[in-house]
């Protein structure tokens, strides 16, 4: 995995600098330099990823539970799990489509906010530093000590809702964990809280990066504040905004601690993402292979997913990544 | 950007605004942490605490002493997981910034960089961990590694092998290759040049990707929840384990632990905050 020349699926020729051609006489030459370095890298991942995802992949194709004893007296059902949960499990579906809808609801959020802070720390003023700091704070917090804290403050007695009753009344304050709209509106502001900071943190450093030469061009050119923002300096931080996008969507598809914490998937499966489901199917109702069955198609979805959404950048967030 | 203009007086409020929604749920969980069983849950809220008390933290190793608060049946003491959460952070990491550092350089200096490796690293970091967790919960119980450090060890190492690799590919990336090439014209071989020239000049990227490695292998939740019982445990296993002790919820002792786990991090977080774009984003965005 981690050995690049097994991976030989470019259509374009390969960017790395020619390997490195010291005078060296002694030692190892590069074949067997580019070997040993990273002949550790492949064995850990080859022993704990690719070995394990082949099993859960056999798995997914046979009806294998723990009471059937070893994996090897599974029954094989061909395609049954998947059948069943591309066709009948509707519980499957709406897990999907919540994750998805969740997702997009924090990423744009997340987004719009980090922006927005990202453009008021490009100004000058005292306490730039310490601010800057606090600011990242949340997101070097553990997701389950986020998801616990939220919990607390979303009790039905808690800070938030005094702070409702404040502004409307004794009875305007919601049961945050009864209510399927409200529970989900608290996973999305625990998840907002939490994930903001590395919008704001990868866009700002986009922003400080963006050529000045540009900038100045448009503004002799008499373009307003605004035009040069949104003309000038957003289309060059395109790559930048796609690979905050990219790094979130993949980390928000496997959402689980913060909502474990905070709502069980509850009340009834309102706030049950697709990590939260394989959980319960494989260890509250030991239905594993299903469960494994249920995985790959999420892979292969979100993998689709990634693509389309790098297709447009591909090259220009390469750029960016060297 | 050339923009260096004053932050105006409107624009100063929404940004105090915004730093208090950012800092009120540290707040809320610190005073937590400090209020006396009577305060934990009333109603309306406390939110601070008229008798601050440090009972909750010395419960968590002790798990008799909020009895003086007339709190019973707390039976679970969090020194081994605060143990076992340093353990298996440790170990983890140091290995993997290991075998991360020996394929980072071997794909930076020796590679070919097929321009798809980047993607197909990330796509293994979309596979849930859920159903990663399965074939491991299945593996490790016919090997013998269920509810063992070990298991849980090459588990976090292999998760956050592509972390510490590409965030260390990216520092080694910023070395000129002349600085080595010249070690090798003096007649050191290429790893001793490697080793005496490229490792020292990236110590910087070294101790951040160590303490990025750090930050993750402390936070994960899913794989210690379903590999252990009773032989291991970590902070954040025990943390969610309060929530289901008999004696009702222990607001108290679980923000203290969640105190606990936090501190750590938020020291090890300021002190890499520079390059905390760039773990986030495998080396993708310099910072």
């Amino acid at each position: 995995m981690l050995d690049s020349r097994t991976i030989e699926l470019t259509e374009t020729p390969p960017l790395a600098a020619a390997p490195l051609r010291g005078e060296s006489k002694k030692g190892l030459g590069i074949a067997a330099m580019a070997q040993l370095l990273t002949l550790p890298g492949q064995i850990v991942s080859v022993l704990v990823l690719v070995v394990p995802l082949l099993v859960a992949l056999y798995m997914s194709f046979t009806d294998w539970s723990p009471t059937r004893g070893s994996l090897f007296n599974a029954q094989f059902v061909g395609f049954e799990n998947y059948s069943e949960l591309l066709i009948w499990d509707t519980r499957f579906l709406y897990a999907v489509i919540r994750t998805v809808l969740i997702s997009a609801a924090c990423l744009s959020l997340e987004f719009f906010f980090g922006l927005g802070l990202a453009v008021l720390f490009l100004r000058e003023f005292r306490g730039k530093s310490i601010l800057f700091s606090a600011f990242l704070t949340p997101m070097m917090i553990l997701p389950v000590v986020v998801g616990y804290t939220f919990w607390m403050l979303f009790q039905s007695n808690g800070p938030i809702n005094q702070i409702i009753e404040l502004l409307v009344g004794p009875r305007g304050a919601p049961e945050w964990f009864r209510s399927a709209p409200f529970a989900i509106v608290a996973v999305v502001l625990t998840e907002v809280w939490h994930w903001t900071p590395l919008f704001f943190l990868i866009l700002l450093s986009g922003l400080n990066s963006v050529p000045e030469n540009p900038v100045r061009a448009a503004v002799i050119l008499g373009a307003s504040p605004r035009q040069v923002f949104w003309r000038v300096v957003l289309p060059m931080l395109k790559p930048v905004i796609i690979v905050a996008f990219v790094i979130r969507s993949m980390e928000i598809i496997k959402l689980f601690d913060e909502v474990f914490m905070l709502t069980r998937g509850g009340p009834g499966s309102a706030t049950e993402t697709i990590s939260l489901y394989i959980y319960k199917l494989a260890f509250n109702d030991f239905q594993l292979a299903y469960g494994a069955a249920a995985a790959f198609i999420v892979l292969l979805g979100s993998l689709l997913l990634i693509h389309l959404l790098l297709k447009p950048v591909r090259n220009q967030l390469l750029e960016v990544s060297r | 950007m050339m923009h260096t203009k004053k932050l105006s007086f409107p624009l100063a409020l929404l940004m105090a605004a915004a730093l208090v929604l950012v800092l009120f749920p540290v707040f809320w969980i610190v005073m937590t942490a400090i209020k006396p069983p009577t305060d934990w849950n009333a109603s309306p809220a406390i939110w601070a605490p008229s008798h601050p008390t440090l009972i909750n933290f010395r419960t968590l190793f002790d798990p008799d002493a909020i009895r003086e608060y007339g709190v019973g049946g707390v039976s679970q003491s969090a020194t081994k997981s605060v143990f076992g959460s340093i353990f298996a952070s440790v170990m983890a990491t140091a290995l993997s910034v290991l075998v991360g550092l020996f394929s980072a350089i071997g794909i930076s200096r020796y590679g070919n960089g097929s321009r798809a490796t980047p993607l197909i690293i990330l796509s293994g970091r979309m596979f849930p961990p859920a159903a990663i967790a399965v074939p491991f919960v299945i593996i490790f119980s016919n090997v013998g590694l269920t509810d063992s450090y070990t298991g849980l060890i090459a588990i976090y190492v292999a998760v956050t092998l592509p972390f510490s690799t590409w965030m260390l590919k990216s520092f080694v990336d910023d070395v000129p290759r002349e600085i080595e090439e010249a070690a090798m014209i003096d007649g050191r071989s290429r790893l001793m040049a490697h080793l005496t020239v490229t490792i020292p000049l990236i110590r910087g990227g070294l101790f951040a990707t160590t303490m990025f490695i750090f930050i993750l292998n402390w936070s994960e939740f899913m794989f210690a929840l379903v590999l252990s019982y009773s032989n291991v445990s970590t902070i954040p296993v025990q943390l969610a384990k309060y929530v289901t002790a008999t004696a009702g919820t222990l607001y108290g002792v679980q923000a203290a632990l969640a105190v606990l786990a936090i501190v750590p991090l938020v020291i090890v977080g300021y002190a890499i905050q520079s390059h905390l774009a760039r773990g986030m984003t495998f080396g993708a965005i310099k910072q």
